[in-house]
């Protein structure tokens, strides 16, 4: 949920509140206003009553009041208690209607009798007035309300921009470009922290994935030279003629173990630099292409190896790829099929456009198939093989969003490539 | 008076090829330069930018091999040196550095091919010959050994004046044999040299065994003499003996 949203939701909610407890509690007070008001005008009824009966002795309907809005009951005692104000409903004498009255009710002696006296006054002026009030003062508040919204709405707009400014590029930051965020200063004290700490964050980062780059590229070049310092005076050797045999096989062996030693660190080196993400171009991939070019590459080992290759598509798998990490990611899958392999095997591969599935035959796994992806993992131990294809493969696909996975069953291999 | 002579003389003697190695590693310029001057080219090697900067001010080379680190300077640099001055070398930038972006940039610069070290030391004698070939030096086309003659043009394949089909394979194969005539070839270098990464290495040299005699059947059946001897443990040796 967005900031703002947020808010909004916030703001609605409280607003929502106020404004039920503010109607609810104006309508309240103003109906009790109303009916003070009423039962202090039946209270100086009560009085004009009195009097009238203590100058005059009797009572007479026909004096002033008009409507039945007095009444006088014959009562033997004042014992009863009565309740000195209520309300209620009387019909309305001209159309039958029940109108609300507030009435006044007490005992008064009128010459020798007691009397139960009510005064009432009708209260559907008071009742329209306190509905209007109420109205308008609603109208008013949902106007002032909404208002106060879209201003607040407005204001967050505004007052976040920078923060939002800082998060697009915080959101664009690149460290393979090898610079700090650039931030422009903000009037806002906590916007400014922000943004300051976050080009101390870029600064160290780049400082960091530079040196880390550096130092590979350093640590392999330091690596291969004296690599090819020994490589360069062993194939001297060999075009020597006056090397024993036995010599000679050593003299091999060395120069076998250096070329090991320098595709294992060309290797390493190729994982460190997926980790450093510097292959970080992208490129549609047509895997099928890709794939074809390989098969075709590939055929003499095939025939060689005794391997029957089928290979179906049932559509174009396009996949957003570095180019060279493509390269490397298939050619490792189909190397691995081919050196785990037995003689006469089979290789089948199937593409369409949501995966690429290659299955080979071979020996049955001595290993768990969760550790296979793992570095140095080798089939068997003394083997030709670095053990590092497999974990190239499950690097290329993490850092491409990729799923690879690898089932075995009955002596059939399969990995599946799928993006996520 | 003598400059005349000298022509003359040049144009007699089958022209002998100058080449500059640019390395820092004394040792593995020592045996580049040994390797190459057995192939018959002239070879003089410096061990410094600036050295090198003066040399090809000085003097023009046909071919330049060049690191790109040096202390004192990048080979970059002299690639540009070189190709400001207009020097028609033919450049090969060696680096320990397996990354694109050099790769790339020593091309675009004009530099003619890129060897990543730890390199086989026949496979730079071969690179080196065939951009003398596509420079063009010598006039010819052609390359021959013995009744062999090969038109990289065309990649045709001659043996006297019957001419022998071979698959793509095969024919770099051979080429590769013709620029190292006489030279131990590893059966390492070799695979490397055709296949390059795609192919596990064990399982290399068991198509190159097989393609070793698929070539030498095709040449022994189109008449030419047994060039290609195997050695023992190593690999093999393309020569009269």
């Amino acid at each position: 949920m967005k900031l703002l949203g947020r808010t909004s939701l916030f703001y609605a909610a409280f607003s929502l509140v106020t404004y039920v407890v503010i109607a609810g509690s104006f309508y309240v007070l103003v109906e009790r206003m109303i009916y003070r008001e009423v039962e202090d005008r039946l209270k100086v009824e009560r009085r004009d009553f009195e009097h009238f009966v203590r100058t005059h002795g009797i009572w007479e309907e026909s004096c002033y009041f008009v409507e039945d809005k007095i009444s006088l009951v014959s009562v033997s005692d004042t014992l009863k208690p009565l309740a000195e104000f209520k309300d209620t409903l009387m019909d309305n004498r001209y159309n039958r209607q029940l109108i609300p009255f507030r009435e006044h009710t007490f005992y008064s002696a009128v010459g020798q009798g007691l009397y139960k006296v009510s005064i009432r006054k009708s209260l559907i002026e008071s009742k329209s007035l306190l509905k209007s009030i109420t109205v308008t003062l609603l109208i008013t508040l949902s106007i002032g309300l909404l208002v106060l919204y879209l201003f607040q709405r407005r204001f967050s707009k505004v007052l976040w921009r920078p923060f939002y400014n800082t998060l697009a590029k915080a959101k664009a930051f690149d460290v393979s470009t090898g610079s700090a965020l650039d931030l422009t200063a903000e009037p806002i004290y906590e916007f400014n922290e922000l943004n300051s700490e976050l080009e101390k964050m870029t600064e160290k980062i780049s400082q960091d994935y530079r040196n880390l780059k550096e130092f590979t590229e350093n640590a392999s070049h330091e690596i291969q030279t004296p690599l090819a310092l020994i490589n360069s005076r062993v194939e001297e050797l060999i075009q020597e003629t006056n090397v024993a045999p036995k010599q000679m096989s050593w003299i091999q062996d060395i120069h076998e173990s250096t070329l090991r030693l320098s595709r294992l660190n060309h290797a390493l080196l190729l994982l460190s630099k997926i980790d450093n993400g510097q292959f970080y171009e992208r490129e549609p991939i047509n895997v099928n292409a890709l794939i074809r070019s390989k098969l075709s590459a590939l055929e003499e080992i095939f025939n060689l190896k005794g391997l029957t290759v089928s290979y179906k598509e049932e559509g174009t798998l396009v996949l957003p790829m570095n180019g060279i990490l493509a390269d490397a990611l298939f050619t490792n899958l189909l190397n691995n099929s081919v050196k785990h392999n037995v003689r006469p095997g089979t290789i089948d591969i199937f593409i369409d456009d949501r995966k690429f599935v290659i299955r080979n035959s071979g020996d049955t796994l001595n290993e768990n198939p969760e550790v296979l992806f793992e570095r140095f993992r080798k089939h068997n131990q003394s083997s030709n093989s670095l053990g590092l294809g497999l974990a190239i493969v499950k690097k290329i696909s993490d850092v491409h969003r990729l799923k690879i996975s690898y089932t075995y069953s009955d002596r059939f291999h399969t990995f599946k490539l799928t993006p996520l | 008076m003598f400059s005349e002579f000298a022509t003359i003389f040049t144009l007699l003697i089958p022209i002998e090829l100058k080449i500059l190695v640019i390395e820092d590693e004394r040792v593995l310029a020592e045996s580049i330069a040994s390797h190459l001057s057995k192939e018959g080219f002239i070879v003089e090697t410096v061990f410094s930018y600036d050295a090198a900067v003066e040399k090809v001010n000085l003097y023009a080379y046909d071919c330049v091999v060049v690191d790109i680190n040096l202390p004192d300077g990048t080979g970059f640099d002299i690639v540009e040196i070189l190709k400001k001055i207009k020097a028609t070398s033919g450049i090969i930038i060696i680096s320990a550095r397996d990354a694109l972006e050099d790769r790339i940039r020593s091309l675009e610069i004009g530099s003619d091919d890129y060897l990543t070290k730890p390199f086989h030391l026949s496979e730079l004698n071969a690179r080196v010959k065939a951009i003398l070939r596509r420079r063009n030096f010598g006039g010819s086309n052609e390359i021959s050994y013995q009744e062999l003659r090969v038109n990289y043009n065309t990649r045709r394949v001659f043996v006297g004046e019957n001419e022998i089909s071979l698959s793509k394979k095969e024919y770099d194969l051979l080429l590769y044999f013709m620029s190292n005539v006489d030279i131990a070839l590893t059966k390492a270098s070799m695979a490397e040299h055709l296949w390059g990464d795609n192919i596990d290495s064990a399982d290399s040299f068991d198509i190159l065994y097989s393609q070793i005699k698929n070539l030498r059947k095709k040449l022994t059946d189109g008449g030419c003499s047994e060039y290609i001897h195997s050695i023992y443990g190593i690999g093999y040796k393309f020569g009269r003996n």
